[in-house]
């Protein structure tokens, strides 16, 4: 009889990281579906190309530091969806690639790989995608339908002209925008299946689009308008929510997600450019160390007063 | 009080199977009593008792066979009459071997009084219940194993207003609690009535996990008419039973880091000990056997009322034999129990269960690098930062271990199961809070 000896305890949950990023994966897959749908197969090749430059990016660098090759974890995919669905629908297919590779490599493994990342290396890749090639990244393309293989003529984003297009528009994702943020509809069905997995808690998305909405009324915008804009809900659920960029403990998460909504207003209200979403998030990853640090939850035995309260 | 209770974090392990306890939990205790049994010196939190018989003796069930030593001494018992055919060191659990009298059975379970019943447990003579606790060799039986009659000392200033009575069973497999508060409700609540009449406690409280419906009703009904005893359901979780959870579930008091429960005015007892409790003062019984659940990989999972003493491979014989090449054999459930070298391995008064795991199940995990989820942070019944804690763990660092509060952890394995990098957090708080109570040990010494 050989018998193992580790040690307690001898069950596991079975969410492991790959569950936990397939459950993502699956979550964005309406996202990726609408943005077909408004902007044509186009759009599905520069997620196709992201997504693949992502897992390959990560592939050749574990390989060139000799690290153990992790792609199995399917984070790499995750990042690449994302970083795609980040892009316009006419982006080239070289910036799709330009930016996952930045994401995994410069943000993610030179970090320290998973879990080491200071910001979210999509967003930050996005980020400087938008700094890089500024018109090529703000040059909307006006909704097609899904087979039109013509370049339309690019239209203004809701965020510089809000009165040419309705709530309902918005909500259903008829205006430009990048490929994933546009459909209101299929991010709030892969919000509810990150909710029905549990992948992620609530808290964050629904902490930050509330900031966000209470600000812009403060600030005199329509606050329905505001929220339905821009990548607001995109980035609300699929990257403020990122596991390695946000605060661990529920108190700090809710502080994260207050920040980066406050922050979404003000610069979309006060600030020379239209939207906020990237630049609010990644302050508050920067912020997060920050957060953890201070925001902590009670421990059993040390609160205040116990002692007092149990005399 | 109708409403369940709980605590603060936690997890549900094998909540699809039903906590893992469906194979047992509808299976009567069945007597057995084996060929030989190997009782251990070291049962008990504390010195090991000194063996007070020699190869060749015969010894009567009940007689004392281990002499106790010291403040946490106990008396150890002779579960079964017959020829003692060694006295010398055996394997266990732990990384030492112990001392243990090995008695051949005679199977005819002839007792020697070796204490003086008092009968009734609400007319008795209350002084008496202490001191027959203690020389019934009474330890807890929910695992920890720590000597009963040492709770009941309640120092200068200290004063205790409530008996909880431990009917939780969180833990996964174990259904031997259970069967116990089916079987024999009344014992239980003429243990908790002698315990609270022993320090005049005018509160006793049984609480149970609301996935035994049946028993929270048997103990309701056996407790009808006792003078303040109730009944309180719990939410099922793990740990609910844990002392310090239990406590903050049932009281709302939170016992303060690096005191005990009776400093919340709280003595904790397993169901287990308080029928041990009634055994030894209405009949003057020592505690020679206990329920263990046999489980998980064998051919008929049963619940064993085991002579104290008892090989693991006998109570496997017993249940069938394997039912396929064992991987991994444990005493205790799935969270916290603990990996046998081998199954000649001696059961204890502590040991609830032992569960049988495949190969399969047993195969070691990866650990992969943290994603800084938060799940550990969610789950900690305890409020610590296991994601951090494990990082400084790994670096040596006691010192911030120990500023982080890592010697609050109670080794409930919550976070290392729901990690979903499997990263190995309870076994190395585990090992630094033992490096650091050493490191302290060694800086008394000097």
């Amino acid at each position: 009889m050989n018998l193992h000896l580790s040690s307690a305890p001898h069950a596991h949950s079975r969410e492991s990281t790959t569950v936990l990023m397939l459950n993502v994966i699956i979550a964005l897959i309406p996202c990726v579906a609408a943005g077909v749908w408004y902007f044509g197969y186009s759009a599905l090749i520069t997620v196709a190309v992201s997504t693949a430059s992502a897992v390959l990016a990560e592939f050749i660098w574990q390989k060139c530091a000799r690290q153990k090759v992790r792609i199995g974890d399917l984070s790499a995919v995750v990042t690449g969806i994302i970083m795609g669905l980040n892009l316009p629908p006419q982006a080239p297919w070289w910036m799709a690639m330009v930016g996952s590779a930045f994401a995994i490599i410069i943000v993610k493994c030179m970090f320290g790989g998973i879990g080491d990342n200071f910001m979210n290396p999509a967003l930050l890749a996005r980020g400087v995608l938008l700094a890089s090639w500024p018109v090529r990244m703000t040059a909307w393309q006006a909704v097609t339908g899904w087979n039109s293989a013509v370049d339309a003529v690019a239209g203004a984003t809701p965020l510089v002209n809000p009165s040419v297009y309705t709530r309902l528009d918005l909500f259903l994702g008829n205006v430009p925008g990048t490929i994933g943020e546009v459909c209101k509809v299929a991010i709030l069905v892969g919000f509810a299946y990150l909710l029905i997995t549990k992948t992620i808690s609530w808290r964050i998305p629904v902490a930050m689009v509330a900031t966000t909405f209470v600000f812009s009324w403060i600030f005199g915008k329509d606050p329905v308008t505001s929220i339905l804009s821009g990548g607001l809900l995109f980035g609300a659920v699929y990257m403020a929510t990122d596991y390695v960029t946000c605060p661990m403990t529920a108190r700090g998460q809710i502080v994260f997600a207050v920040g980066a909504g406050l922050l979404v207003a003000v610069i979309r209200n006060f600030g020379n450019y239209p939207e906020g979403v990237t630049y609010a998030i990644l302050l508050m990853n920067i912020a997060t160390p920050l957060i953890d640090r201070f925001v902590k939850q009670p421990v059993y035995g040390h609160e205040k007063g116990v002692r007092k309260q149990n005399a | 009080m109708p409403d369940k209770k709980t605590f603060r974090g936690g997890v549900h392990p094998l909540h699809r199977s039903h906590e893992g306890k469906a194979p047992t939990r509808d299976k009567p205790v069945r007597e057995y009593a084996a060929d030989t049994v190997t009782i251990l010196m070291g049962m008990h939190l504390g010195a090991p008792s000194t063996p007070c018989v020699k190869k060749g003796d015969l010894v009567k069930m009940g007689q004392v066979i281990g002499e106790p030593v010291g403040f946490l001494g106990l008396p150890v018992h002779a579960s079964v009459s017959g020829e003692v055919v060694d006295v010398g060191p055996v394997q266990t659990v732990g990384a030492v071997p112990g001392m243990a009298v090995t008695i051949k059975n005679d199977f005819a379970d002839e007792w020697v009084d070796t204490l003086e019943p008092l009968g009734n447990v609400e007319k008795c003579d209350k002084d008496k219940i202490v001191p027959a606790i203690k020389n019934a060799g009474i330890c807890g039986m929910g695992g920890a194993s720590f000597p009963t009659h040492v709770k009941f000392a309640v120092k200068e200033g200290q004063y205790c207003d409530t008996i909880i009575l431990n009917g939780a069973e969180c833990e996964t497999h174990l259904t031997a609690d259970h069967r116990l508060m089916l079987e024999h409700s009344v014992r239980i609540v003429d243990g908790l009535r002698a315990a609270m009449r022993a320090l005049d406690v005018k509160k006793g409280v049984i609480a149970i996990e609301d996935n035994k419906p049946d028993a929270i009703e048997a103990m309701r009904k056996a407790a009808e008419g006792r003078l303040g005893v109730e009944v309180q359901p719990l939410r099922t979780k793990y740990p609910q039973g844990g002392e310090k959870q239990l406590i903050h579930a049932v009281t709302g008091r939170q016992v303060p880091t690096k005191k005990l429960p009776l400093d919340v005015h709280v003595i904790v007892l397993n169901v287990g000990t308080a029928a041990a409790i009634a055994d030894a003062v209405i009949d003057g019984k020592p505690l020679i056997s206990r329920i263990t659940t046999v489980t998980g990989h064998v051919k008929q999972p049963s619940n064993l009322r085991i002579r104290i003493g008892t090989m693991i491979a006998d109570v496997v014989g017993e249940c069938g034999g394997y039912s396929l090449e064992p991987g991994k054999i444990c005493v205790g459930g799935a969270m916290t129990g603990l990996p046998c070298p081998s199954d000649l391995i001696p059961l204890t008064k502590a040991n609830n269960g032992v569960v049988v795991y495949s190969e399969a199940e047993a195969a070691a995990t990866e650990e992969t690098p943290c994603i800084r989820c938060g799940r550990c942070v969610e789950v900690c019944p305890i409020g610590l930062n296991p994601y951090k804690l494990k990082y400084l763990c790994d670096a040596d660092d006691l010192k911030g271990a120990e500023e982080n509060n890592v010697m609050d952890c109670v080794v409930c394995g919550s976070c290392s199961y729901i990690c979903p990098a499997r990263r190995f957090l309870t076994p190395s708080f585990k090992n630094t809070k033992d490096k650091i109570t050493l490191e302290a040990k060694k800086r008394k010494g000097q």
